[in-house]
Order: C-alpha cells, then sequence, then structure tokens
C-alpha cells in the first residue's frame, strides 16, 4: 500500500480524534470523586497494648525549624532506647515537592513508612486508601487523651488513618510603641474581652489616621496556600462552608456576605498593603518584619522568625486575639503523622505513632518547636517554650477557639482543591469582584470539588 | 560593492526540486556496506536517548491529556474531555493572552537591545570583558532567583525601583497590586536576565562577518548606518534566526520568572500558559488535575510547533531568495 507523509499524519491525527470523541464522558478533570466507603481494619484497641517491636522504619518529614528537627532527633532516640533492635531513618526533605515526592513514592512502591502531612492535605490521602488504619492500635482511653477536634481531624469515614502531632493557629502580633503613637492604649488581655470586629476597625481607622501613605495598619496570612485562613471570618460572623453532612456548600450565606464584605473593605479602607491578597509575593509576618504594618495576623511557628534577636523584629512587640464576631474562631493549622499503607512493619509503625504522641515526646517537640500539643493534658498544663513562653499563651488560649465545625471541614478529602478554589475567588473579590458572584463561584466550585 | 555568489545560486536547478537528486545511489551502497553498521552503533545511544527522554514522554503527555488523573489513585479515560473544558475555559485564554503579550514585549525588545549591546562591546572598548561578563551574570543564576530578587527589587512599598524613584521625587507605580505594571516588572526582569544571552549570539556573529566588506562598504562612501543595515544585519541571519527561535521558545515557556516575582496575580493579570498548567496539575496544594495540566502542555506544544515551523519556513524562503 502506498501511504504518503501527510496521508499517515492526517489518518492518525483523525482516529485519534474520533477515538476521543467515542469515548467521550460525562466525567471531566474537576468532577468531584465518589470516595470508596472503608471498613476499620479490626476491633478498636484490639492491639492497643503493644510489646518492644524490632525492625526498621523510615520518617520523612519536612525540614522545618531547628526546635522540630531536635523534637524529632529526641523521639527516634527514645524510641530506639525502648525498643531494641529498632531503628529509625529520619528523613529531612524541603517542604517545596514534599508532597510531590511522597506521592510518586506511594505510587512506586516505594513511599517512607512513616511521614508528616498537614490536616488540611491529610483527606487527600486517608480517601485514597494509601494510609495505615489505626483502629486496632489505639483504644478508647487512648482516643480519649486527644483533644477531640484534632482527633475528629486524623479521621475519615470514622476510622483513625494516622496521629494529631501538634497544632498552630493564627493570632495578632503587634508593635506596642506603633499602637501607643496612634493612641490605641488598650489591647485585649484574655480570650473573652477579645476586639469585636467595630473595635477592630476602630483600631485600624485609627492606626491609618497615624500611619503614613505607604505604611498600613496591618496584614492577613492568607497568601497562597493560606487562603483557607479566609473562612475564619466566615466562622466568626457565625457561617460555615458546607452543610453539616459535608456533602454541599453552605455558601451563600447572608454570614459569608458579612464576612466577605468585612474582608474586602480591608483593601477599600486601606487597612492592608494593596498587595497582602491571595497572590502577593510577600507574606504577613514580611510585612511586619519590613515594618510596613504595625500589627500583623500570624501562625505561632513563626513566634521564634519574630523573636529572633538577630533576624527578628526590631521592637516592642506583644501578642494578642483575633477579632469575634457572633463567635470566636481561628484555623486549624499543625499536623499529623501517618503510616503508609503499604509499610511492611505494620506494628513498629504503629508503636512509632503511639510514641511520637505519648506525653513526653510531644511536650518536649512542643517546647522546642513553639507549637500546641494535641493532648489534653498538655493542653492544660504550662509547658516550657524555648521562645517568647507569654506569648505562646495566648496562641493556646486562641486555639481552643477551633471548633469541631472548623475541623471537620478543613479536613475533608477535596480540600485541597477548595482552598485553590479559595485562592482565586478571594484574589478577584478582593481586586474589585461583587460578593454575590464570588460567594456563588465558590458555593459552585465547592459542590463540583464535593462530588455533589 | 561586490557579494559572494551564494551556494543555492551555484546548484544546478534540478538539486534544488527535491532531495532525491543529491543522493546518487551509487555512494548509499558504499556506504550501506561499508559504514552502516558502525554508523548504526553510534547513533543507537541517542536514538535511545531521544526515544526514551523525547518520544515517549510526549506520547505519553498526549495519553495523559485524554484522562482524568491525580497523583495517586486510579484513572479515567475521558476522551477529548479536558480539551473541550479548555476552549471554555476562560482563565485558559487569558493566560494565552498573557503568554502572546509576555512574548510581544520582550522577544523583540531582547533582541534589539542584545544587538546594540553586542555592537558596542565588539568594537575597542575599555574594560569589555568585564562588561560581557555582568551582562551575561543574570543569565547563569537560577530563574527562581532572580525572580526573587525582582520580587524584591519591585516590591511596592519597600523595593529598590520605587525607593529609587522616590528618591528623585517620583511615586512608583504600584507594580504588585495593578496588573499592568506588574506585567511590566515581568518583562523589565525577564529582559535583564535574556539580554546578556542575545548579547552573547550576537557578539559570536559579529565576529564572523568579514571587517573587508566594511571596508569595500566604507571605500565606496556608505554610512554607518548603511553599512549596518546593507551587512552586518544581513549576514546576522542566522544568529538572528537562531535567537529568534530560543526567544520565542522561553517567552512562550516562562515559568520560574513569574512563579517567583507575581504567582501569576494580581488576579489572573499575570498568568501565562505554563503557569496555569503547573497550577493546575502541580501545585502541591492545588488541585491536582495532572490529566487537564497535560492537556495545557499538549496546547503549549502544539503553539510552540506552528510558531516553529512558520519561522523556519519564513527562514528557508528568505535563505533561498537571497
Amino acid at each position: 500500500m502506498d501511504l504518503s507523509r501527510r496521508g499517515f499524519l492526517a489518518g492518525s491525527a483523525g482516529a485519534a480524534t474520533l477515538l476521543g470523541l467515542s469515548a467521550c464522558t460525562s466525567v471531566h478533570s474537576n468532577s468531584g470523586t465518589t470516595d470508596a466507603t472503608v471498613k476499620a481494619s479490626g476491633s478498636t484497641g484490639a492491639k492497643s497494648s503493644l510489646g518492644p517491636q524490632t525492625g526498621q522504619l523510615t520518617f520523612a518529614f519536612w525540614g522545618g525549624s531547628t526546635g522540630e528537627t531536635a523534637g524529632f532527633n529526641y523521639v527516634k532516640q527514645k524510641f530506639e532506647a525502648a525498643n531494641p533492635g529498632a531503628k529509625i531513618t529520619l528523613k529531612v526533605v524541603p517542604y517545596d515537592g514534599f508532597f510531590a515526592g511522597i506521592d510518586r513514592g506511594i505510587q512506586a512502591g516505594n513511599a517512607p513508612d512513616i511521614f508528616r502531612v498537614d490536616y488540611t492535605t491529610m483527606g487527600k490521602y486517608s480517601s485514597a486508601g494509601a494510609l495505615m488504619d489505626l483502629t486496632q492500635y489505639f483504644s478508647s482511653s487512648d482516643i480519649d487523651a486527644f483533644l477531640p477536634a484534632l482527633w475528629d481531624a486524623i479521621k475519615y469515614q470514622n476510622i483513625p488513618f494516622g496521629v494529631p502531632h501538634q497544632t498552630d493557629c493564627t493570632a495578632i502580633v503587634y508593635d506596642k510603641d506603633a499602637f501607643a503613637s496612634a493612641g490605641i492604649t488598650s489591647v485585649p488581655d484574655s480570650l473573652a474581652n477579645a476586639w469585636s470586629w467595630d473595635e477592630f476597625s476602630q483600631v485600624a481607622t485609627k492606626l491609618r489616621s497615624a500611619l503614613p501613605a505607604s505604611k498600613f495598619p496591618f496584614a492577613y496570612d492568607w497568601t497562597k496556600a493560606g487562603a483557607y485562613r479566609w473562612l475564619s471570618f466566615l466562622y466568626q460572623a457565625g457561617g460555615s462552608l458546607l452543610t453539616p453532612d459535608l456533602k454541599k456548600s453552605a455558601l451563600p450565606s447572608a454570614a459569608g456576605t458579612k464576612a466577605l464584605d468585612f474582608t474586602k473593605s480591608f483593601f477599600t479602607n486601606k487597612w492592608v498593603p494593596a498587595s497582602n491578597t491571595i497572590k502577593g509575593a510577600k507574606y504577613s509576618d514580611e510585612f511586619f518584619l519590613g515594618k510596613t504594618v504595625p500589627m500583623t495576623f500570624i501562625g505561632d511557628f513563626l513566634v521564634p522568625e519574630i523573636a529572633d534577636p538577630k533576624s527578628g523584629y526590631k521592637g516592642n512587640w506583644g501578642v494578642t486575639f483575633m477579632p469575634k464576631d457572633t463567635a470566636a474562631a481561628t484555623d486549624l493549622g499543625g499536623n499529623a503523622i501517618v503510616a503508609n499503607k503499604a509499610t511492611k512493619n505494620p506494628d513498629l509503625a504503629a508503636a512509632f505513632l503511639k510514641f511520637i504522641v505519648s506525653e513526653d515526646s510531644m511536650k518536649y517537640f512542643c517546647e522546642q518547636a513553639i507549637e500546641l500539643p494535641t493532648l489534653k493534658s498538655l493542653a492544660s498544663s504550662s509547658l516550657s517554650y524555648a521562645t517568647a513562653p507569654d506569648a505562646v499563651k495566648v496562641f493556646a488560649q486562641q486555639a481552643t477557639t477551633l471548633s469541631q465545625t472548623i475541623t471537620t471541614e478543613t479536613s475533608v478529602p477535596a480540600f485541597s482543591k477548595i482552598n485553590t478554589l479559595l485562592q482565586d475567588q478571594l484574589e478577584l473579590a478582593f481586586n474589585g469582584q461583587a460578593t454575590a458572584k464570588t460567594l456563588q463561584a465558590i458555593a459552585d466550585g465547592v459542590n463540583t470539588s464535593i462530588g455533589s | 560593492m561586490s557579494s559572494s555568489p551564494s551556494l543555492v545560486t551555484e546548484l544546478p536547478a534540478e538539486a534544488l526540486q527535491g532531495s532525491a537528486g543529491l543522493r546518487p545511489r551509487r555512494r548509499r551502497a558504499v556506504t550501506s556496506r561499508g559504514h552502516g553498521p558502525t554508523a548504526g552503533a553510534f547513533l543507537l545511544p541517542n536514538l535511545v536517548l531521544v526515544a526514551v527522554f523525547l518520544l515517549l514522554p510526549l506520547v505519553w503527555a498526549f495519553w495523559l491529556s485524554m484522562q482524568k488523573i491525580g497523583s495517586l489513585g486510579p484513572s479515567q479515560f475521558l476522551g477529548i474531555n479536558n480539551y473541550v473544558d479548555i476552549i471554555r475555559d476562560s482563565v485558559f485564554w487569558e493566560a494565552l493572552w498573557n503568554t502572546a503579550l509576555f512574548t510581544l514585549l520582550t522577544v523583540p525588545v531582547g533582541m534589539a537591545v542584545g544587538l546594540g549591546m553586542a555592537i558596542l562591546l565588539n568594537g575597542v572598548l575599555p574594560g569589555r570583558k568585564l562588561i560581557r561578563s555582568i551582562i551575561f551574570l543574570p543569565l547563569v543564576i537560577s530563574g527562581v532567583s532572580s525572580g526573587l530578587i525582582g520580587a524584591w527589587m519591585f516590591d511596592q512599598y519597600s523595593g529598590f525601583v520605587n525607593n529609587f524613584l522616590h528618591a528623585l521625587g517620583i511615586n512608583g507605580p504600584d507594580w504588585q497590586s495593578n496588573g499592568k505594571w506588574a506585567m511590566v516588572s515581568l518583562v523589565l526582569v525577564t529582559l535583564w536576565i535574556r539580554v546578556g544571552f542575545d548579547m552573547i549570539i550576537y557578539l559570536a556573529g559579529l565576529q564572523g562577518v568579514d571587517p573587508e566588506y566594511h571596508d569595500a562598504a566604507m571605500v565606496d562612501g556608505a554610512s554607518a548606518w548603511q553599512r549596518f543595515r546593507a551587512i552586518t544585519l544581513p549576514l546576522l541571519g542566522p544568529s538572528t534566526f537562531f535567537l529568534l527561535i530560543m526567544n520565542l521558545i522561553y517567552s512562550f515557556q516562562v515559568f520560574d520568572t513569574v512563579y517567583a516575582m507575581t504567582n501569576g496575580g494580581p488576579n489572573y493579570s499575570t498568568t501565562t500558559l505554563v503557569t496555569y498548567a503547573y497550577k493546575v496539575g502541580f501545585d502541591e496544594h492545588g488541585s491536582g488535575e495532572l490529566g487537564y495540566a497535560a492537556a495545557i502542555g499538549v496546547v503549549i506544544y502544539l503553539i510552540t510547533l506552528v510558531i516553529t515551523a512558520l519561522n523556519w519556513r519564513l527562514s528557508r524562503n528568505r535563505d533561498l531568495a537571497s
């Protein structure tokens, strides 16, 4: 058969098109997935009392602060001493690319046995069946030891797929001298008398009047993947992102309109720098460190950076609480530790996970890393934080405003997609898109993402 | 002024009709009998590399673009749904427009500035080796680092550029919160990075221009501009063609500078096709739609292919016409 090159190419293209068309389905890349129903692998706590274990495990985490690394090294050494014949290899990986590496490892069958994952990404792994079910390893009393909201954050379809290792949340850091210059003499010293939105607005207005045009009252930590922290205002206004059964978006709502209008006013009133939008290149702590703002919303994990004697904030700074409206609320930060379902040493992995959230291990880690514990016993006691202990106390109190609604909504499997949607829509809203249009677009996107 | 007759005009007309006339049968037989296995052995490693690292990923990308696939779990065949979605996706069209605008603003200006610098540095200039190195330096720094430097320089509140303008009594623009100025800052940083490359290629081209042509033209009374227009520029044709292709591809696939400087914002005003594909497919806290990202990648590939083919055809016609 005499086939010309042109003929061959045209035929191939046509065949490919026909093949594509013939297989066309109603499913699209952004459609939600129907997650498989999972069943617990055994009865609750059947293996809760594990004896000494032997074998090898690899534990991967992203390189955080010096304090975090010291905390993980402490746990490794203590665990190996308590379990002769057990060896834990720590793998410190840069944050950028961490989860891409984990995903490739899971697909290729060589992922680490244990790894760290933030609560907002947790659902992606548990819903994909990539994590070890810990039902058998935690008895009811073991579970009761944790703050309920944080234990809920590691569950998927009521099955625990990891351990809540630590948490962090957002509060306000401010310059005491700048406040005094603006005539702000009173700053909330307890959660009960946190600023209302009106009071917060008055503070921002006073600061605006006292500052030159090139400086702004405050910055908010919603940059890039932090977009979900906008939800704190929605919860403060008494709203929620999803319906109670987590099947649909609860937006548009009156609370949503109120929260979005309030946050949009940050830009129109010039309370925040115009570049403090979602896609801005600078994070909220950088605006504060560079003295573009005298007040900023940040997570407690940034306290060591602010307190650093050399590169930290040059000035007299203090910490106070997030403002509140009909409710007080903050965001769910922090990380869980999970085991790969394909690990060859499940009992050893479970024993290590239990050890890492034991009281002594968690206390040491949180004190070094300036992060908040997830055990009730530690949350109610006073930890000896290595840096700025008084500042951390405010964050610890703020963390009690983390409701079950916030926890469950933030850890749904589709949350990564929802966060992307929030990034795009909030950026548009802060640059002028109408509130109603934004909320409807978020609602539509959320419904598509969760497959309703 | 006399010009050298080109090879093309010396060839017999039948040789230009097609490649068959250039391949005597007897010679090919000798080649295949004598050197065929040796040539094959030399070619094989390259062919394997091309197949494994170029062709296979290309075909794979086409295959992925027809699926719904994330970084975990099973995939689902969607046919052409991803491409249908691209056509309906307003962000894709905005990203395409931004990419085209960015290309239009960076390629001609970068090449013109590079050529100007090459001409200046081709002459006897004190410290020209040092100046060349300084101009070339941004290219050897990683793109993300250059982008971060750019983000710092164009920070609208505390950056170098606006502080400098302020010292001159000028209120600097909103480089980050205004979409048009954000694009301008990207273009400026890209020019800063790329001009060194354009300059080096043009310098190499200039050093291949026989000074006798210029001497002859001067004897004939040609001005500096006439010599540049009639001698230098035409003889730099191959360099210009090479730079045009490389710069078009570079600009069309820009990623690291945008990612570090503006993250595609404000809104989508600096989102380019590659940053959009990355965000959709690979951003670790993104939607993880690898199939859709692959479809955008295929579209970028096809557009680049068309641009290159057009350039190649136009350039070939120009060579034949000369």
